[in-house]
């Protein structure tokens, strides 16, 4: 018994920070790694920003960063869009897939159901080593002869097929092609665990129903994995024998380079049909579990219990299940049967209601609640509020109708930045300040973090809605730049205002990642149950010990959003406006919502 | 402190016993989209690409054949473990190796003879269904590789005499596993005749 | 040297930022303060920033559509484009006061309920009728967007009836430039194929097929006549491109291996739109709006709309296929 202890303390250092199998060491290595991959994400946009923003003026950063593919501080065309698609990439899956549902799900489905570890740490262990080749990888075709992968992180073949067509779809595409490979299986081998562990090792009393909100949409989120990545792969995998062994899944009729080439019989358009069956569901493997920690902090720091929890969670199911049915609004006009559109646009506007339907309970959650401002909170505030700027734009960009005339314009850039790019990373910087003191046993600064919210979301929203104008009046997306039409002549200022506001927003995070590193090393200790809080999460000692909790693992007797719950007397049950997960219902108590 | 702790073996096995085939099942169903994924790329190539017929080589059905028998022994033989009859259980193991050999075999005659029958894979002469035939079958056959790796470990504890009535997980996974191989294909042997 | 200075001046920056914030912890604990607590008068200010920022995010609204307003298109110079434009303003009437409601109810109820230690929150987890409210409005409003979109995606997407006056264009999308030709007096498009590209047949026309005889294949520029259905077939000879006409409200991918269509009746001249936008310059264009390689930002052809006259006078310049 005593043995066990003495035990971990003799593990040596590679296998406690290497190859650890440990949930919470893994999660720190998720959220390490994809943070810096975000932070290249970053900087890589605001350099092309800049270009944007002051198109063929020469710039030091520009230079510094991009050396040979920037010929005098300026820039080339088609780096600008190697740059584009690693940005994207990067930000997608390794930042807002890996780097989010990596960290947090890790960390807290053991902790808040109740787990003394995943279901299986090799597996585990594993799916962060894929991860982290992948990222390498991706890296290393930066630096390729060609440059890295340019065809748009949608990497729609012929263009991302054909090296004659742009020099990034040689080696740089095929390292993307690699990589992306390597990381859906790190992905699978994640989901896996996560479904099964919630499935399988819930502790005594922890229903289903008496889940947190997270690790609902933790769950979910691993199912739409499962059921997407794959077509993913399938997808990449044509691609690989078009590019590699001559096949033509998806190429025909192609004359390039002064030749006609030897493929016939396949389609583009499949491939963009394979693609979005992944991609969409995607956005919300990137989405549900920013909501899912929201609701739980916006619950904790409300000291009330979530509003309409079962409505939380069918909404979530609901919005899981049209994900997958709602790929064809992103192929509006490839020619598609017009009756197929019909049916997209159909699916594709229900999924307002779900979405509706949490939002509204979220600030109904804050109504009448006794709200302190935490920087999760103002994080998890700022994600109702982009959720719903994003998010009614959406039915415009839904509407087949009216995609027609603005599909793939910076309106487009303006909406999913916001709804899904602004919300998730809102999402994650939330978590990662309410679980800081679960995560490295002490507290990150208030005040810094005030600063880094306010200047992020006013930054942030300079940044994007300014784009849905410039959409609106016909700017197509990934253009190197506007000065080639007159008619985009008059848009040069917004485009200047914009990249001002990306440098300051860019600046800002080095405040977060000051906070970061010095509260991880300096900050003040914290106690056990910092934020008041009824999820089991915080029953565990702040230390982190191997299979989280020393003796038994706790019993849990109540769903976990029993803030500020009074009895007969208007008093506050068990004394406090909180009450654990694992305190026994009194003799007249209700549990759940009711 | 309790002996529950991660340390404890008792308490890793149970872990295992709890979610090793939940596991198995969720990584079957991510198996099942990638290849609905291909077999969907299929019927929509179908109504867009110009299609050719393919006369299907005689030996995907022995191999089909042998797939089913190999799923059979295999079922006898966990059968045959679980009431410790360890030598008929050791035999029916065996057979199911090596039918899944016979497979291999008799897939890798079926692509010579696709490929006599003038059906190749890729090049200015290949067409989509033909790409699609050696596609799916090969990707079949890499899962299938899994299969015979896991069934070769299997063999060798069971040779060792490791199974018995109690400690069966590992035969469990593996045929689990294996008749999800026969079921798939069955599935594309099916869809083959189909599409062809 | 510059790197050195800087790495020397990040580095101070970073460890004064260190030393000040461990003094202002200290100073923190000596006054007995658990120091990562959001203290009464930062959770005040929080409040009121909730609100300073609902208000300055509706003015930032504002003064956008106020001056970049009309930076936007102009009326729309299609028939099916003012369906369009119509479709569009109900639904911003639709979600921009959703979007304000929302957000004042939000930025509200922060500001409203913030800490104060001698209130107790409500406990109020769930209430079927309000949560059947808010599924039932959304979804009553969806029922007329998508009732009034999806007629609208038909009207648009019907081809023109071919036995009806009408124009017929094809438009081939190629990395970075538009080839466009004219079905000529028969009406109808000769056989085109990647194979018979060859110096001059940049658009791969079979010189052997009879219907390619009479079509005119134009360059830099295409002509139409306005109120004149124009019957748009898109093809790409590498990549994919899109066809975009921003003030058509018009756009197809051009797809290599497949023919996609798009038609509409154009209904303002150039000339007339000159004068609406009150740019002597402008013009429309075709640009293309699918990543497409390095030059896809600058991949354009203009469009004239001008009477039918005008038109087929210079239709008439333009030479026969069968004439090169
Ligand atoms: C630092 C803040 C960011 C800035 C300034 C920024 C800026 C941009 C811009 C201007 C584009 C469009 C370029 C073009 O179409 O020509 C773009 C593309 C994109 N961004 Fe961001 N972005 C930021 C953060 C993010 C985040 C957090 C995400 C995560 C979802 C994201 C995902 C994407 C994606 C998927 C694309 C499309 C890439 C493509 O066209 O292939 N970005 N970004
Ligand atoms: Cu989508
Ligand atoms: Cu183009």
């Amino acid at each position: 018994m005593s043995a066990t202890h003495h035990h971990h303390e003799e593990q040596d250092f590679l296998f406690k920070y290497i190859f650890s199998q440990d949930h919470k060491m893994i999660s720190k290595q998720f959220l390490i790694t994809g943070f810096l991959m975000g932070f290249i994400g970053m900087v890589m946009s605001t350099l092309f920003r800049l270009q944007l923003g002051f198109p063929g003026e020469s710039f030091w950063a520009i230079d510094f960063f991009l050396g040979s593919w920037a010929e005098n501080g300026v820039m080339a065309p088609d780096k600008y869009l190697a740059l584009v698609t690693m940005h994207g990439t990067i930000m997608v899956f390794f930042l807002l897939t890996a780097g989010l549902s990596g960290t947090f799900s890790n960390l807290l489905i053991p902790l808040q159901i109740g787990a003394r570890d995943m279901a299986s740490g090799f597996l585990n262990m594993l799916s962060y080593w894929f991860f982290f080749v992948s990222t390498i990888i991706m890296l290393i075709s930066l630096g390729v002869e060609g440059g890295a992968a340019s065809a748009g992180w949608t990497i729609y073949p012929p263009l991302s097929a054909l090296p004659q067509a742009i020099p990034g779809s040689g080696l740089g595409m095929t390292l993307w092609l690699i990589s992306m490979a390597i990381f859906i299986a790190s992905s699978l081998l994640g989901s896996l665990n996560y479904i099964v562990t919630i499935l399988n090792l819930r502790t005594k009393g922890m229903t289903m129903t008496r889940l947190p909100l997270t690790i609902w949409a933790f769950l979910v989120t691993a199912i739409l994995g499962v059921l997407s990545f794959p077509v993913l792969l399938s997808a990449a995998l044509l691609l690989i024998f078009d590019r590699s062994f001559g096949t033509s899944f998806y190429l025909s009729d192609i004359y390039i380079g002064g030749q006609v080439l030897e493929h016939s019989g396949g389609s583009p358009i499949l491939f963009e049909h394979l693609f979005w069956f992944l991609g969409h569901p995607e956005v919300y493997i990137v989405l549900l579990p920013a909501l899912g920690i929201t609701s739980e902090i916006v619950s904790t720091m409300s000291r009330k219990p979530i509003f309409g929890y079962r409505a939380m969670v069918t909404s979530i199911l609901a919005i899981a299940f049209l994900s997958v049915i709602v790929w064809g609004h992103h192929m509006f006009v490839t020619g598609m049967n017009p009756f197929l559109g019909a049916v997209f646009t159909f699916t594709t506007l229900l999924i307002a209601i779900p979405s509706a339907v949490k939002v509204f309970n979220y600030i109904t959650t804050l109504w009448k609640g006794n709200i302190i401002f935490s920087p999760a909170m103002l994080f998890s505030i700022g994600l109702v509020s982009t959720f719903i700027s994003g998010g009614v734009t959406g039915l415009i960009l839904g509407d087949s109708a009216l995609d027609i005339n603005i599909h793939d314009t910076y309106f487009v850039v303006g909406h999913f930045h916001i709804v899904m790019g602004l919300s998730a990373i809102f999402g994650m910087f939330a978590g990662v300040y309410h679980w800081f003191p679960k995560m490295f046993g002490r507290m990150m600064n208030n005040t810094i973090g005030f600063f880094h919210f306010w200047i992020t979301i006013v930054c942030a929203y300079g940044v994007f809605f300014p784009m849905h104008f410039l959409g609106l009046a016909g700017v197509p997306r990934r253009y190197y730049t506007n000065s080639e039409f007159p008619l985009f002549d008059n848009m040069l200022d917004i485009n200047e205002l914009i990249t001002w506001f990306a440098i300051v927003a860019a600046f800002a995070q080095l405040l977060f990642v000051f906070n970061f590193f010095y509260s991880a090393l300096r900050g003040p200790r914290a106690s056990q149950n910092p934020w008041r809080a009824n999820s089991l999460e915080w029953t565990a000692p702040v230390e982190h010990i191997h299979g989280n909790w020393p003796g038994e693992i706790p019993e849990v007797h109540r769903w976990a959003y029993d803030y500020s719950k009074v009895d007969e007397n208007g008093d506050y049950v068990n004394g406090e406006d909180f009450i654990s997960q694992v305190v026994p219902l009194g003799p007249n108590e209700k549990d759940g919502g009711h | 402190m309790t002996s529950i702790t991660l340390e404890n073996n008792d308490y890793k096995k149970e872990i295992k016993q709890k979610t090793a085939k939940p596991l198995l099942w969720i990584g079957l169903m991510s198996i099942v989209m990638f290849f609905a994924g291909l077999t969907s790329a299929v019927i929509v190539s179908k109504g867009t690409a110009v299609w050719e017929t393919i006369q299907i080589p005689s030996a995907f059905a022995i191999s089909t054949v042998f797939i089913l028998l190999s799923s059979l022994t295999f079922y006898i033989g966990e059968r045959s473990l679980k009431n410790n009859q360890l030598t008929k259980g050791k035999l029916f193991i065996l057979a199911t190796l090596l039918l899944g050999l016979l497979f291999t075999v008799t897939q890798y005659i079926a692509w010579t003879d696709l490929y006599k029958n003038g059906v190749v894979w890729a090049g200015s002469e290949s067409s989509a269904t033909g790409s699609y035939f050696y596609a799916l079958t090969a990707l079949h056959l890499l899962h299938l590789l899994g299969g015979l790796i896991s069934l070769l470990v299997v063999n060798i504890k069971s040779i060792k005499e490791k199974y018995n009535t109690e400690n069966l997980l590992g035969v469990q996974l593996s045929s689990t596993y294996w008749h999800f191989l026969t079921a798939l294909w069955v599935y594309l042997y099916l869809f083959l005749i189909f599409i062809a | 040297m510059v790197a050195l200075v800087a790495i020397v001046a990040v580095l101070l920056i970073v460890i004064s930022a260190v030393q000040t914030l461990k003094i202002a912890e200290l100073w923190a604990i000596n006054k007995g303060k658990v120091i990562y607590e959001v203290t009464k008068k930062q959770n005040k200010t929080q409040a009121l920033l909730m609100l300073v920022f609902l208000v300055a995010y509706f003015a930032f609204f504002a003064w956008q559509v106020w001056k970049w307003g009309d930076l936007m298109l102009p009326v729309s110079a299609s028939e099916h484009g003012v369906v369009t434009d119509k479709l569009l303003n109900i639904t911003y009437a639709f979600i921009i006061p959703v979007f304000i409601i929302t957000h004042i109810f939000l930025f509200w109820f922060a500001y409203k309920y913030a800490h104060n230690p001698n209130r107790k929150a409500v406990f109020f987890s769930h209430s079927n009728k309000l949560e059947l409210v808010w599924t039932i409005i959304p979804s009553i409003a969806l029922t007329v967007l998508i009732l009034f979109g999806l007629s609208s995606w038909n009207e648009i997407m019907t081809p023109v009836d071919s036995e009806k006056e009408h124009v017929l264009i094809e438009v081939q999308a190629q990395q970075f430039s538009w080839n466009a030709r004219y079905a000529g007096n028969d009406g109808k498009l000769g056989r085109a194929g990647v194979e018979f590209i060859e110096g001059i047949n940049a658009m791969g026309i079979d010189i052997n097929d009879k219907n390619a005889k009479d079509d005119k294949v134009v360059r830099g520029e295409i002509h139409l006549p306005v109120g004149v259905p124009v019957q748009f077939v898109f093809r790409s000879i590498d990549v994919i491109h899109s066809a975009y006409m921003p003030h058509f409200r018009a756009q197809m991918n051009c797809v290599p291996g497949v023919k996609t269509q798009f038609n509409f009746v154009p209904t303002i001249t150039t000339k007339e739109m000159k004068k609406i936008t009150n740019n002597k310059d402008f013009n429309y264009i075709l640009l293309c709006n699918k990543i497409c390689g390095a030059a896809h930002y600058n991949m354009q052809m203009d469009i004239i709309v001008e009477s039918k006259e005008d038109y087929e006078k210079w239709l008439a310049e333009q030479k026969q296929f069968a004439e090169n």
